[in-house]
């Protein structure tokens, strides 16, 4: 590895949108640099949702792919690469009282002496709207 | 500034605020020592038994079996910790829950029962559709039991005054002989008022289950999606004077977390409606209340969600209030599925309706978190 530099990890979501209706089919695009490709072991895309707030952590995969050096052609997992995968109907993004959930593809890089580096890009999932629901009226 | 370090609170939760890698590598390190503890144990027990056997030693109440068992448990203990810890690291928490996911979806189980495919983390519904209504399509169960509720009071209180019966005994037969345990005398009299406590709130439960009479709710249709509308039946037995009783739509929040050896759980009401109230009217036992109440649930609502730790659950909830008896309040749980109005995004809104506001945005070119 370049000795005293960070690798750097790259993550972006197509037409750079913040938010996503379900079932709408998110593309993303990753890309690894400032490490040498031999010092990479494994790198993890995933898109992911979590719960925050006052409980344990719950957490959902809806994608994920592994992939190590001998997955690429050359060996070099640096290079940029392209996810693309349809979003489910739930859990929408949420922001409750004591609950929240939220959505965000993770870049994972494994590198030697077991040493990890992650870069999350959040986003949202549906339109539920934060703080009170206002009752319906009825008649 | 940081927050000061409390010596004496409970560690919250499974976080780490350290390094992952020296936490994996400690505790990898304690389940080693401890596995090293009780191997090299029982084989120093066992060696010393084949090379100087002696039988009285494993006689029972010498204690040599205890230390056997305190021994193998240690090894086993450590053992299956250290294998987990080092399963464990140089995996992701990502890579665990994909493989989990795979594993569910393989599950007979699941099946078996029919789940919402392409709907995850809602609750399923089956339990809420199996029993047919009387005037519309199904009827609700209640959310909890009035039965295990009786059951699990009936036990507490039989136990507690069971024990409370021997303390007694004790405690008088200490003062007929001349020799009165004062300390045991004292401690009684807490241990009694629990007692008599536990069977005032037994009786209020028998009373409550027996004589108050069945409320029954049954609804148009399952699962509930936001911004429709249903029927909702609401049945009340007994012979009884009511004061009053309302029919509620609720949502709540539940968050489940340690705290060191204790778990807790939290709820959190984050929406009420109320749909009916009726007042001031009587029940014969030939002629129940029924009313038939329309349940809109609102457009914008968040769905039922259910995760190990955390869930949001809608309910209705009956409240009444019967003249002679203690206020009471059954819920009956549904399930709301995500409706129209939340499941699409307005493609030319930049930012969500809730941005993301704890996490920083991370944009492209930055580098990774190092974990």
């Amino acid at each position: 590895m370049t000795e005293g530099i960070e690798p750097l990890l790259s993550l972006c979501l197509a037409d750079s949108r913040q938010s996503y209706s379900a079932g709408d089919e998110l593309i993303c695009e990753y890309q690894i640099d400032a490490v040498d490709p031999a010092d990479i072991q494994a790198v993890e895309a995933s898109v992911v949702w979590y719960t925050e707030g006052k409980g344990e952590e719950d957490m959902g995969v809806h994608y994920f792919e592994r992939r190590l050096p001998g997955d690429a052609d050359d060996g070099d997992l640096r290079p940029m690469r392209r996810l693309r995968t349809r979003l489910p109907h739930s859990p929408l993004s949420y922001l409750g009282a004591i609950l929240s959930i939220r959505w965000c593809v993770r870049l994972r890089l494994f590198v030697r002496r077991g040493r990890e580096y992650v870069l999350e890009h959040p986003f949202t999932l549906g339109a539920v709207p934060a703080g009170v629901i206002q009752p319906v009226i009825v008649g | 500034m940081a927050r000061l370090f409390r010596l004496l609170e409970k560690k919250r939760g499974l976080r780490r605020t350290g390094s992952n890698l020296m936490g994996g590598v400690g505790e990898a390190l304690f389940c080693g020592a401890m596995f090293l503890l009780g191997v090299l144990s029982l084989t120093a027990l066992i060696g010393v038994q084949v090379v100087d056997p002696d039988p009285a030693s494993y006689a029972i109440g010498v204690g040599r079996w205890l230390l056997i068992l305190v021994m193998a448990s240690f090894a086993v203990i450590g053992g299956g910790g250290l294998i987990w810890t080092v399963l464990r690291m140089g995996t992701s928490a990502e890579r665990r829950g994909a493989m989990a996911r795979q594993a569910s979806e393989l599950d007979l189980l699941r099946e078996a029962i029919p789940r919402p495919r392409h709907y995850p983390a809602v609750p399923t519904y089956e339990g809420l559709t199996n029993s047919p209504g009387i005037e519309l399509a199904y009827r609700l169960p209640p959310s909890q039991s009035p039965g295990w509720r009786l059951l699990a009071t009936t036990i507490f209180a039989a136990a507690w005054n069971g024990v409370s019966c021997v303390l007694v005994v004790w405690a008088v037969g200490s003062h007929l002989a001349g020799r009165p345990e004062w300390f045991l005398t004292c401690f009684l009299a807490p241990f009694l008022a629990v007692g008599a406590w536990a069977i005032r709130y037994w009786l209020r439960q028998i009373w409550l289950d027996t004589g108050m009479g069945l409320t029954t709710v049954e609804i148009s249709d399952h699962p509930l999606y936001p911004g429709r509308e249903y029927q909702v039946v609401l049945a009340q037995h007994g012979h009884i004077r009511v004061k009053s009783l309302q029919l509620w739509l609720v949502c709540e929040e539940e968050a489940t977390y340690r705290q060191g050896t204790d778990i807790r759980t939290e709820l959190r009401r984050v929406f009420e409606q109320r749909l009916s109230h009726h007042t001031d009217f009587r029940i014969e036992p030939v002629e129940p209340f029924q009313a038939s109440i329309l349940l809109p649930i609102p457009a914008p609502a968040m769905h039922s969600f259910h995760a190990p730790h955390n869930s949001v659950q809608w309910k209705l909830l009956v409240r009444g209030e019967v003249e002679h008896w203690p206020p009471f309040e059954r819920g009956f749980p549904i399930v709301v599925y995500p409706g129209e109005a939340t499941l699409r995004v307005e493609r030319s809104a930049k930012v969500g309706r809730h941005a993301l506001r704890s996490h920083e945005p991370v944009v492209a070119g930055s580098a990774g978190a190092k974990v």
